[in-house]
């Protein structure tokens, strides 16, 4: 008798401590700040999930490159080739052009160069500066992503104003080797917005 | 015959069971061990969180619900189980207590050793206080800018707001400890009283990306909502980095679900719920802290180590604004603003990529901690209690110097 006078309220307050975990009663506010704003309502997911902001880089591309949305760290982004595995983008971002040229190489598992090595590579004009063209072939391996044989990189990265204007091609290798003229057209022709 | 004289019992077996706990609890070699695994925990910790992240290793480490751990170096596992530091504080805490002020040798030659300890478990008490009740967020303000609010590093939250005339009017907060289970096809309905619909959320990623299938096609099946899916990722090793995201439901009246969306802590606007005539937009974002007060930024100075990125002073001047009166406060590295139980730390500032003469915003952590200044307090204790009991010995020797002497 004794046990069960102290199990059955110890039982019941089990139970009714007991929280319906797949539903809950949300009631706690806050107050308004500096932080709410107005902001854009009836957004499309494209705008909610897109920087579409007008890219700081314009440019030509050639007529067979499939525009693809841009990105946080894609200006311009594009697909070209049969595969549907070839992509150009375009980015600015910080450092120097040989540690990025090395970045690049080492997606190949290609020795970094010197900056010797890097003056004797290719120039190719683009937005107002001296950009050198960056090749490499091989297993790709970058972003995390598995690595991909016979692919080839070609890319132009030039110093900007205390920035660096990469210009990246990556794809099958014959494809790359295919659109490597279309590349150096299409950096030619990039302007920054600065620049208009 | 004489009878055999009784061996004396030792000391030991004359002891109860709750006397021998009292023993080992208040026993100078468990005082050593304690500190020696604090040792431990604190090198191992300092190891980990090269790799891990400070804020999961200090979880990992000394979150009290981490009741054993075993340490992970450069992604190899260390073959010892190791007591979790939280516990490993509080245990000595009981040991400092029991040990060195209900045993130890009273009366006024020991009062120096039973201030200093006094002082140590003051310091031990504030921080489990700080593990318990502080609060820590910050704050960035342009230059010329007002903010009245801080927001958390770490804690998801989904918000339901009512817009009235094209601004927001009132916010109804679901908690991310709510949400931060959805994982792996769990869901939960979310009843919100006095708002015309009800809201579901479910998989929720602690890292994760909106992602439009044309860019990345997904790999695991996942949900996808009008041409996006959420890419989960790894969860970065400065958590604070994270940007968490889920799907959501709304539940209208009548109990039919619409379709699903998604929320993220990476997106650029919010998704728009229009019931009734009434207007509601429903976001993910960090949770929002709000201040007492206003600060307005007046002024942001960086200066930096000639030809280098390195900060050499930072200085935020700002007007305080409370119920309509006004403090002029200068906030720098080591010179925090102390006000009504916050603190605001000069953190940092951007853009990073700044050039003289752009405009900068100043980013302040905003701390809350009932025990903000007792650490303080506590070394002023020891420092005290242990000046006490050098002096005492002093005196102590100069008499018995003093006595052989004579």
């Amino acid at each position: 008798m004794k046990i069960h006078a102290i199990l059955l309220p110890l039982i019941l307050v089990i139970c009714t401590s007991c929280e319906d975990r797949d539903e809950l009663v949300v009631t706690e506010t806050r107050e308004i700040t500096t932080k709410d704003i107005p902001t854009k309502l009836n957004a499309s997911s494209d705008e909610r999930f897109r920087d579409v902001k007008p890219s700081p880089v314009q440019g030509t591309p050639p007529e067979n490159w499939l525009k693809q949305p841009s990105t946080q760290f894609r200006l311009l982004n594009y697909r070209f080739g049969e595969s549907g595995l070839g992509e150009v983008w375009v980015s600015l971002s910080s450092g120097g052009v040989l540690e990025n040229a090395n970045r690049w190489l080492k997606q190949f598992q290609q020795e970094a160069i010197t900056a010797d090595e890097l003056a004797a590579i290719e120039i190719v004009q683009t937005a107002g500066s001296e950009g050198r063209l960056i090749q490499a072939e091989g297993s790709y391996a970058g972003m995390g992503a598995e690595p991909r044989d016979d692919f080839a990189l070609a890319g132009v990265i030039a110093p900007i104003d205390g920035r660096i204007l990469t210009v990246k091609m990556i794809g099958p290798k014959a494809e790359v080797a295919a659109a490597e003229e279309d590349l150096k057209r299409f950096s030619e022709s990039l302007v920054l917005k600065d620049q208009f | 015959m004489t009878e055999p004289i009784p061996k004396p019992k030792s000391r030991v077996a004359h002891r109860s069971i709750g006397g021998r706990l009292f023993d080992v609890f208040s026993g100078f070699g468990l005082a050593t061990i304690l500190l020696l695994l604090m040792g431990l925990l604190t090198w191992f910790a300092t190891l980990e969180q090269i790799d891990n992240g400070l804020y999961a290793t200090l979880n990992k480490y000394f979150h009290w619900k981490s009741l054993f751990l075993v340490p992970e170096i450069k992604g190899k596992m260390v073959p010892i189980l190791l007591p979790g530091g939280y516990w490993v504080g509080a245990v000595l805490l009981v040991n400092l207590i029991l040990g060195g002020v209900i045993r130890a040798r009273k009366g006024w030659k020991h009062i120096g050793n039973l201030i200093a300890h006094s002082g140590i478990i003051f310091m031990l008490i504030a921080a489990g206080v700080a593990h318990h009740f502080s609060e820590r967020g910050n704050m960035a303000v342009w230059e010329g800018e007002f903010s009245n609010v801080a927001e958390d590093y770490h804690e998801y939250v989904v918000e339901v707001v009512k817009v009235e005339d094209g601004k927001p009017a009132s916010v109804r907060v679901i908690r991310g400890e709510h949400i931060k289970d959805l994982t792996d096809g769990d869901s939960r309905v979310f009843r919100l009283p006095d708002i015309p619909f009800d809201l579901e959320l479910a998989g929720y990623a602690i890292n994760a990306l909106p992602v439009n299938i044309t860019e990345r096609a997904p790999t695991r099946s996942e949900l996808q909502v009008d041409g996006y899916y959420l890419w989960e990722k790894d969860g970065e090793v400065q958590a604070e980095r994270n940007l968490a995201g889920c799907y959501g439901r709304v539940i209208n009246q009548e109990g039919v679900k619409q379709a699903p969306f998604i929320l993220s802590g990476n997106a650029y606007y919010p998704y728009t719920v229009e019931t009734g005539g009434d207007v509601y937009f429903i976001h993910m974002r960090k949770r929002l802290w709000t201040m007492p007060f206003t600060l307005n930024l007046d002024k942001f100075t960086a200066d930096f180590h000639p030809g280098t990125m390195r900060p050499e002073k930072f200085v935020s001047e700002v007007t305080r604004i409370e119920n309509g009166s006004e403090a002029q406060v200068t906030i720098q590295m080591n010179e925090p603003m102390r006000y009504e139980g916050l603190t605001f730390f000069q953190a940092s500032y951007g853009p990073s990529d700044a050039r003289p003469g752009d405009e900068m915003y100043s980013v302040f952590e905003v701390v809350k901690n009932p025990a903000d200044k007792w650490p303080e307090y506590s070394l002023y204790i020891v420092t005290f209690g242990l000046f006490i009991a050098f002096v005492m010995k002093l005196i102590l020797f100069i008499m018995g110097q003093a006595r052989k002497s004579s």
